[in-house]
């Protein structure tokens, strides 16, 4: 005994593949839910159409789970914003990152925040020389190789350089106050982030997997890779960048979730 | 990858002996000067290496030749007025047209009579100073001349004093000694330009460095040479180091660079980052005038560097050994420690530093010790 796979037409009980909106059978009409397989949000019951901003990791004053509603159609967050303020969070600027609504979908900018604004990568995304990324609690940016400047004198001496290899592109980590810390030169054409066994490793940071992700160069184009890390890749965006349902951001220290319903 | 014929272990292309067995390996004879893998820090590799075959002898006849027909394009002067110009001026022309080969090699010598350096009897020419052995001796007098009619560096191209109080013994990449060049109690200009066994090293600045007594010391002056002194530091003598110190380990030429306070952002925000765990500065692998590699920053608790084992590995390099130095912090001072390795940590010269007896010191790509 087997349930029916299919919507069942209530007329006549014949199967009705998704997407129909008559039985092809007898002609009946098939209920508006029974037509599409779209699944929609819970929140979608409360609020059609808007999104939510979860507060994954908040400070403790701000309490864990804080959610923010985005029914208008822009939300200023930031040190100092109304709408979302993390108050005590000083990698955030005053007024750091919008969100609105650009059509039916939301649309985070960057308002020219000093440190800006992270999201999750899913899987991997073409990134540029420049670029600012975070593995675990480590900030990276990805950086040209420098032009040679090892060539012999004018009066034919010839500088002494420590031995080199080719490397397409660097991987540079960022302290917190902005020293440059770890400068990795690309073996061939791949950084490799994690734990341990990789190009650059991070044995102590416990947000970390131990192969967490990867920057890889192929042709002239940049790409960064999660590795299938617990707690993913963020990479800086520029300008503005649509979010979709399940998105995770770094404004600052603060982690967010979206919940898009439409 | 050289491949040793004696023991098959497989070794990197730029190495000169095997890792497995210390067999000499065989010299790519197409690179002979290989800019992108420098030479060790074991010793120099454009002296001493083509030694050993039967051409020697006629073609160092033929030096000479070229040596007198060198001299004999001079203006025809009184023997007083001759001295600084022309004696500089002879190694260096004696050096360019000369193959490698042509580097003095040891056998029946005799010493200068102006500089007190060994050279072979054959030689109608002093390779070290350019001196004509069958003249008479200079006198006092007329060196002194000379002196005075020149600027300081020039005269230093040349010792003065005929009593070397030290040398500068060339150390070979098998570890044997070489050439040694005799100093004097006055200052002593060394560079590309001096000849003798400086003239065929690519890496040394045609005037690269100045050695002079001061008092029972020798003191060792960087010329603003391109590539720098380094001077051999004793083991388990830390060392500070300050922004922009440059310290050679194995291959690999390190700078430090101390930590830079952030600037303060004027709306209060701080820039985001890696945790700063109270990082004392970080050391770059030199690459260029302006360019560093890998870098690495210097945790409160220090680092270690070897090859193998320590937080900065240099797995490629043979001649770091396996834990070769460390770096650490004391009450707000970054020091640099060589931990007993084979070839020594070195510490590039800031302008002039003393030269202690029996140090060994690295000029170009060719290594010394200094002895007096």
């Amino acid at each position: 005994m087997e349930q029916a796979r299919n919507y069942v037409c209530t007329e006549c009980a014949s199967a009705v593949p998704s997407g129909h909106k008559f039985c092809g059978a007898c002609g009946a009409g098939v209920p508006s839910e029974a037509q599409t397989l779209e699944t929609r949000y819970f929140g979608a019951m409360q609020m059609p159409g808007k999104a939510r901003l979860i507060v994954v990791r908040g400070d403790a004053a701000m309490g864990e789970g804080l959610s923010y509603l985005l029914q208008a159609t822009e939300h200023v967050a930031g040190r100092e914003a109304d709408q979302i303020p993390f108050p005590s969070d000083n990698w955030l600027s005053p007024t750091h990152a919008n969100f609105h609504y650009r059509g039916e979908r939301l649309v985070v900018r960057d308002e020219g925040s000093l440190n800006g604004v992270y999201i999750r990568t899913r899987g991997s995304t073409p990134i540029q020389i420049g670029d600012h990324f975070m593995c675990g609690q480590q900030l990276f940016r990805v950086d040209a190789t420098p032009k040679d400047s090892s060539g012999p004198e004018a009066d034919q001496t010839y500088f002494y350089s420590s031995p080199r290899r080719p490397s397409a592109f660097r991987v540079t980590q960022i302290l917190e106050g902005g020293m440059d810390g770890i400068v990795c030169c690309a073996h061939e054409r791949t950084v490799e982030i994690g734990r341990e066994d990789c190009d650059i490793n991070f044995p102590d940071d416990v947000n970390m997997s131990p192969r967490h992700a990867r920057v890889e160069m192929s042709g002239d184009t940049l790409e960064l890779v999660d590795a299938g890390s617990q707690n993913g890749t963020y990479f800086r965006i520029r300008g503005e960048r649509e979010l979709n349902h399940g998105d995770y951001l770094f404004l600052g220290k603060n982690l967010l979730r979206v919940e898009v319903t439409a | 990858m050289i491949v040793c014929s004696r023991c098959s272990k497989e070794n990197q292309d730029h190495y000169k002996f095997c890792l497995g067995c210390g067999a000499e390996l065989p010299r790519e004879s197409s690179k002979p000067r290989s800019f992108s893998a420098p030479t060790p820090p074991g010793g120099s590799s454009t002296v001493g290496t083509g030694a050993g075959t039967g051409t020697k002898p006629p073609r160092r006849m033929q030096a000479a030749k070229a040596l007198a027909a060198a001299e004999s394009v001079a203006p025809a002067v009184k023997a007083e007025s001759i001295p600084v110009q022309a004696v500089r001026s002879r190694p260096a022309a004696a050096a360019g047209p000369l193959p490698q080969e042509l580097a003095p090699l040891v056998e029946a010598t005799a010493p200068c009579t102006n500089c007190g350096a060994q050279v072979p009897e054959n030689f109608r020419f002093c390779h070290v100073c350019g001196h004509d052995l069958h003249a008479a001796p200079a006198t006092n007098g007329s060196s002194d001349a000379a002196e005075e009619r020149v600027s300081a560096p020039a005269v230093a191209a040349a010792p003065q004093r005929t009593a070397a109080r030290a040398k500068l013994v060339l150390i070979r990449p098998d570890g044997s000694e070489g050439e040694a060049f005799p100093l004097g109690d006055g200052p002593a200009l060394i560079g590309r330009g001096t000849g003798g066994i400086f003239a065929n090293d690519a890496y040394l600045s045609p005037e690269h460095t100045e050695f002079r007594f001061e008092g029972d010391q020798l003191v060792v002056k960087d010329m603003e040479s391109l590539n720098g002194i380094y001077i051999r530091i004793e083991a388990e003598v830390p060392i500070e180091l300050f922004d922009g110190s440059v310290f050679r380990v194995g291959q690999e030429i390190l700078r430090f660079e101390a930590p830079t306070a952030p600037d303060p952002s004027p709306d209060g925000t701080q820039l985001m980052g890696s945790p700063h765990q109270g990082f004392m500065g970080r050391i770059c692998l030199v690459i260029g005038r302006e360019t560093t590699g890998n870098c690495f920053p210097i945790p409160p608790g220090g680092i270690h560097l070897g090859r193998e084992r320590g937080d900065v590995v240099f797995p490629e390099d043979g001649y770091v050994s396996g834990l070769h130095c460390r770096i650490h912090a004391e009450v707000g001072h970054v020091f640099l420690t060589d931990l007993g390795s084979s070839n020594g940590t070195f510490v590039r010269v800031l302008n002039e530093s003393f030269v202690p007896k029996g140090t060994f010191v690295l000029m170009g790509q060719q290594l010394f010790r200094a002895d007096y």
